[in-house]
């Protein structure tokens, strides 16, 4: 019964206009920073390392593939989650609005495995998603700028070469595809707490930055403050630590699964108990 | 092959449902008539498992994966989909056959033209009415429930559907309709239920409780507004019309005193209103 369920949802998703409006949306940030960096990158590099030029050789051009990639990674920040967390949790508020899942539930359909299918086909979405971003600007960010040196600001300028920058931004892409996980789990379940589509995104839409301004925040627990949900949502950007901690952003990423598994519970739960209509 | 038996159901705005009692029967058509925010949709979300009541209890007698099938308030469809594809994905996610011949078995039972290949958001409330029915015929259901499926259709559509209902039930499918307008309950249903405030308030046999509680008829005939027999009980006359009220005589000897004064009556309707229905019978 799964599989024909989770096959029913992953047609709808695709067969639904906004689907390929967020792919679209996507793709086009992507190529507006792509033309932005290929008529002003240079430039703007210049001015930031003047400086340092003044003390340090650089060999080759910083303006290259792995430092747009990394510029690309950062939409996983805000724009990238906020795309992902309309479509998915549009998967239930919109079976609402449509009165579907009224429909739905007058099958012979178990509730549980319904909300399954829906948690399992916001997860696909959202690794294709990262995939088609990662392979898209792997793919235009060597093509038009070439291999190189990555150079980032973390609080100090880190160095990495051409070899270790790309093991890192692949790492990287995995890490925040965790995270890009947690957020939309977390937009399926405030579907089912809230119904309405604008309604969720509002929500959806607050936890983004909630979750962006508690990352700061301390909370004076100590040792467990790192466990708290919103300081694991940035553990890919520790990939460009100038050491790189690999164990711990490995629990850390760990913690943050178990955090997305939980959401995904509760949010049956919720489900299973509702009323529907 | 259905009972529910005193089913409860309050929300913060009040007691929506008070010790409903009904059952069904396979091959009967049964009605459920009330007004707007009388607990009909409440009581079928609850006959159909959406809703938990706080009190009462429902038996199915049924051994189908799927013993109800039901359209409650508006048909739920995908509008982005067409008729075929909605009906598709519908059975394909419990089990049911979903090859193209038993779909557009379905789509023809019900009525729906084959070459229709446009999202059902274009469909009029008919088509959807019937792609709704299409949709709760899946799984062979023992029992089909219809809230307000005459709401927003046109006389030729609400006549096709009450062929249509009647064609279900002779199929042995026990049927469960609800409307807050008497005439098409009165000419689809077997039995009738009348439900005021959350309460059943009057039921049985559809004709036998009509004919408990009409008294207002209106008899068409060539210059019948003449006729003496008729002039202790008009209410209201026309030219070649007349509106009767013989509370306290069988409407069979009214006709007969008017024939034998010689005036042909050409066509005799009972006027009930709903108001009339919801007063208990025994009070």
């Amino acid at each position: 019964m799964m599989i024909p369920l989770l096959k029913a949802e992953l047609f709808k998703l695709f067969r639904e206009s906004k689907t390929w409006y967020a792919v679209a949306a996507v793709l086009l940030i992507e190529f507006i920073i792509l033309i932005a960096a290929y008529f002003q990158g240079a430039t703007i590099l210049e001015l930031l390392l003047d400086n340092l030029r003044q003390s340090f050789y650089f060999e080759g051009t910083l303006l290259n593939g792995n430092l747009l990639l990394y510029i690309i990674l950062n939409s996983l920040w805000f724009n990238l989650p906020l795309i992902l967390m309309i479509v998915s949790s549009a998967l239930i508020t919109e079976e609402y609005k449509n009165g579907t899942l009224k429909t739905l539930m007058l099958q012979a359909v178990s509730k549980r495995k319904l909300m399954l299918a829906k948690y399992l086909t916001s997860a696909i979405f959202t690794l294709l998603m990262l995939l088609l971003l990662m392979a898209s600007t792997f793919v235009l960010a060597y093509g038009i700028f070439g291999s190189g040196d990555l150079v980032v600001y973390l609080g100090t300028l880190n160095f990495f070469p051409a070899e270790e920058a790309f093991k890192r931004i692949l790492m990287a892409f995995a890490s925040g595809t965790l995270s890009m996980l947690f957020f939309t789990t977390v937009s399926v379940t405030l579907g089912i707490l809230l119904k309405e589509p604008a309604k969720t995104w509002i929500a959806s839409a607050f936890f983004l930055i909630l979750s962006s301004l508690l990352l700061k925040a301390d909370f004076g627990l100590g040792s467990m403050e790192r466990f708290f949900f919103a300081k694991l949502t940035n553990s890919w950007q520790r990939f460009f630590d100038y050491e790189l901690q690999l164990q711990e952003i490995l629990i850390d990423n760990i913690a943050l699964t178990v955090y997305t598994f939980l959401v995904a519970l509760g949010g049956m739960y919720l489900f299973t108990k509702q009323d529907v209509g | 092959m259905l009972n529910a038996i005193k089913l409860s159901k309050s929300y913060k705005s009040g007691k929506v449902l008070d010790a409903v009692s009904i059952a069904l029967e396979p091959g009967k058509i049964s009605g459920l008539l009330g007004r707007n925010g009388a607990g009909k949709t409440t009581l079928f979300k609850i006959l159909c498992g959406l809703v938990t009541p706080d009190s009462g209890e429902v038996h199915i007698a049924s051994k189908q994966a799927k013993p109800i099938g039901a359209v409650i308030e508006e048909p739920g469809l995908y509008p982005y989909l067409n008729a075929y594809e909605n009906l598709k994905l519908f059975a394909q996610i419990q089990a049911a056959p979903a090859d193209r011949t038993s779909l557009e078995n379905y789509l023809t039972q019900v009525g729906l033209p084959l070459d229709r290949k446009d999202p059902v958001r274009n469909f009029s409330m008919g088509m959807k009415q019937r792609l709704g029915i299409a949709i709760a015929l899946l799984n062979a259901p023992d029992m089909l429930i219809l809230d307000e499926p005459f709401s927003g259709l046109d006389p030729t559509g609400v006549a096709s559907l009450i062929q249509l209902i009647k064609t279900l039930a002779q199929q042995n499918i026990a049927i469960l309709v609800s409307s807050h307008l008497m005439a098409e309950l009165q000419k689809s249903c077997d039995y009738l239920y009348v439900i005021d405030q959350g309460k059943i308030v009057n039921e049985g046999p559809t004709q036998t409780l009509l004919n408990a509680l009409i008294s207002v008829y209106t008899l068409t005939g060539t210059a019948i507004e003449k006729a003496q027999s008729l002039q202790p009980y008009v209410l209201h006359a026309e030219t070649n019309t007349v509106t009767i009220n013989c509370e306290h005589v069988p409407i069979s000897a009214v006709l007969r005193s008017t024939l034998e004064e010689g005036y042909e009556v050409h066509s005799c309707v009972p006027n009930i209103s709903l108001e009339q229905l919801i007063i208990p019978l025994n009070a």
